[in-house]
């Protein structure tokens, strides 16, 4: 954890009721944008607060400090704080963030990402109003493509749902908004890990939330979230282990809550008016290149599966990696056993936890695949359905998690 | 028992639930609008609320908005003739929803459940 945090406060601000925090690692060609339209939305939605907008930076060596300072903010104050040279992660940013947001002694926190480009002043209003309105923590609702947001959609919602009862659907989001009080929760917590650190930090602040009997809301954002594209292949395998590891990790440490909840409730939604749904930009999703990586996997950790999941399910794996391509399909419930499975191996230290979660990505792109074909004719709004009965697999299969958990 | 709240202004329907709900060992009550809805529930302190979501007066959307803002986790399960309404997304605020039918398997099945979902911080 950085104890050193560099920090340049211009307009010498000590105190603040709220704050808009923009992590960034090398952001300087898009991160003005976010800042402009940040300051906005302060202006003109939160203009009886002292508000300050935060860069929290991995000392980004491409100009985003500068780019930061030099955009627009109709005279909202800027702070820039930065993690020490080499010192890397979105998580060590929020580290840095939540100190800041006690010190100041904020009331509300809203977050959006450095890349955003279809962020508006009213995400702002949306992310931040209900801080103070007794909510403790506002995750982000967009209307996303069916095939964006995969790690959410396959892992990150169904098992934050099933296990821990609340249904916040973009657990990932990347912008949100949270009290100053969840900020002192977030700094005391015994849980930091590496992966916390880093692209852990979304799932976990998702997670202590729900954990701690925060009123969570969901703001609906009215436009999708569109940001600077990235390679998936090339960005996955780091960010894949470090949101499933978080994932595993707070189940350890959280047994004794999961194990009580049964079913999800949903949340309050707040943010709508906002006239027509905007609908998201297509995504194109490469199939053949999935059943590759996945038959590649197959061949690469069928020793590794073997010894994390249960014979039943290594059967059904075995049964699905047969599949002519034509009629893939990997069924829900075997998803579901089959995360289940992981996560047991992973808390009881069966191998070793970066290579059970690297063998985990092959099994994702099969589950990716199927969702895929099964979604092909369907519209956004038919394939939240699917998601959603998905879920509902998850909460059903949970006695099977609990069963195989306490053996 | 668990007292369920039935919101919907087609007499028959509120007649239909009321007999089905009560045979199943429900104490039933009954509202044929949305007026004064929330302080109906503030004073009837229903256990589940089961919504209408086309009424003549009132949108059943709107309403369960305004109940998931003042009573946080009172489960609310929608009810249509029409599945159009979850592309308004502000159903998911709800905890089911049902298609209207006189076969009402599914909704005991989906108050079952709703009465069943368990968070820690609600364990007396």
């Amino acid at each position: 954890m950085p104890e050193v945090r560099l920090e340049e406060n211009p307009s010498n601000i000590t105190q603040a009721d709220m704050v808009v925090a923009i992590p960034s690692y090398r952001e300087a060609e898009l991160i003005a944008h976010p800042t402009t339209q940040a300051a906005r939305g302060l202006r003109r939605y939160f203009s009886d607060k002292n508000a300050v907008i935060i860069n929290c930076d991995n000392d980004s060596d491409d100009g985003t400090k500068e780019a930061f300072f030099s955009a627009e903010t109709e005279g909202v104050p800027q702070i820039y704080i930065s993690t020490p040279p080499e010192v890397r992660g979105k998580g060590n940013n929020f580290h840095n963030l939540f100190r800041k947001v006690v010190e100041l002694g904020a009331k509300a926190v809203v977050v959006v990402d450095a890349d955003l480009k279809s962020i508006t002043p009213q995400w702002i209003k949306h992310l931040g109003e209900p801080l103070f309105n007794e909510f403790g923590y506002v995750a982000p609702l967009y209307v996303r493509h069916k095939y964006d947001g995969t790690i959410t959609n396959s892992i990150a919602y169904p098992l934050t749902r099933a296990l821990y009862g609340r249904r916040v659907r973009q657990p990932i989001g990347g912008d949100f908004g949270f009290s100053g009080e969840l900020a002192r929760v977030y700094l005391a917590s015994p849980t930091w890990t590496d992966a916390v650190r880093h692209f852990g930090i979304d799932v976990w602040m998702t997670t202590l939330a729900v954990n701690h009997n925060v009123p969570i809301c969901q703001a609906f954002m009215g436009r999708p979230k569109i940001h600077k594209a990235k390679d998936p292949g090339a960005d996955l395998g780091p960010m894949f282990s470090q949101v499933v590891g978080t994932i595993f990790d707070l189940m350890a440490h959280s047994a004794g809550y999961w194990m009580r909840v049964k079913w999800s409730k949903p949340t309050s939604i707040y943010g709508f008016g906002l006239g027509e749904v905007e609908m998201p930009p297509p995504v194109k999703m490469n199939l053949g290149v999935l059943a590759e990586k996945f038959h590649r996997g197959f061949d690469q950790y069928h020793e590794v599966w073997r010894a994390v999941l249960t014979p039943a399910i290594m059967n059904k794996v075995e049964e699905v990696a047969g599949l002519p391509d034509e009629n893939f399909d990997f069924p829900t419930q075997t998803w579901a056993k089959l995360l289940f499975d992981f996560a047991v191996a992973y808390n009881k230290k069966v191998i070793d936890a970066e290579e059970l979660l690297a063998s985990l990505i092959p099994l994702y792109f099969g589950k990716t695949l199927s969702y895929a074909r099964k979604t092909e004719r369907m519209s956004v709004q038919q394939a939240e359905e699917f998601i959603e009965n998905e879920c509902m697999v998850f909460e059903e299969t949970k006695p099977y998690l609990i069963e195989h958990w306490i053996t | 028992m668990a007292k369920i709240l039935i919101v919907d202004d087609e007499e028959h329907i509120r007649f239909l639930y009321s007999e089905e709900l009560a045979d199943e060992g429900y104490e039933v009550i009954t509202a044929d609008s949305g007026y004064q809805l929330l302080e109906r529930i503030a004073k009837e302190k229903p256990d589940l609320v089961v919504l209408d979501i086309k009424m003549v007066d009132y949108n059943g959307l709107d309403l369960l908005q305004d109940i998931r803002n003042k009573f946080y986790d009172l489960p609310v399960i929608l009810c249509t003739a029409y599945d159009t309404f979850k592309e308004d997304m502000k159903s998911i605020a709800a905890d089911f929803y049902v298609i209207k039918s006189f076969d009402l398997t599914e909704l005991k099945n989906k108050i079952k459940m709703a009465l069943e979902t368990k968070l820690p911080q609600e364990e007396k």
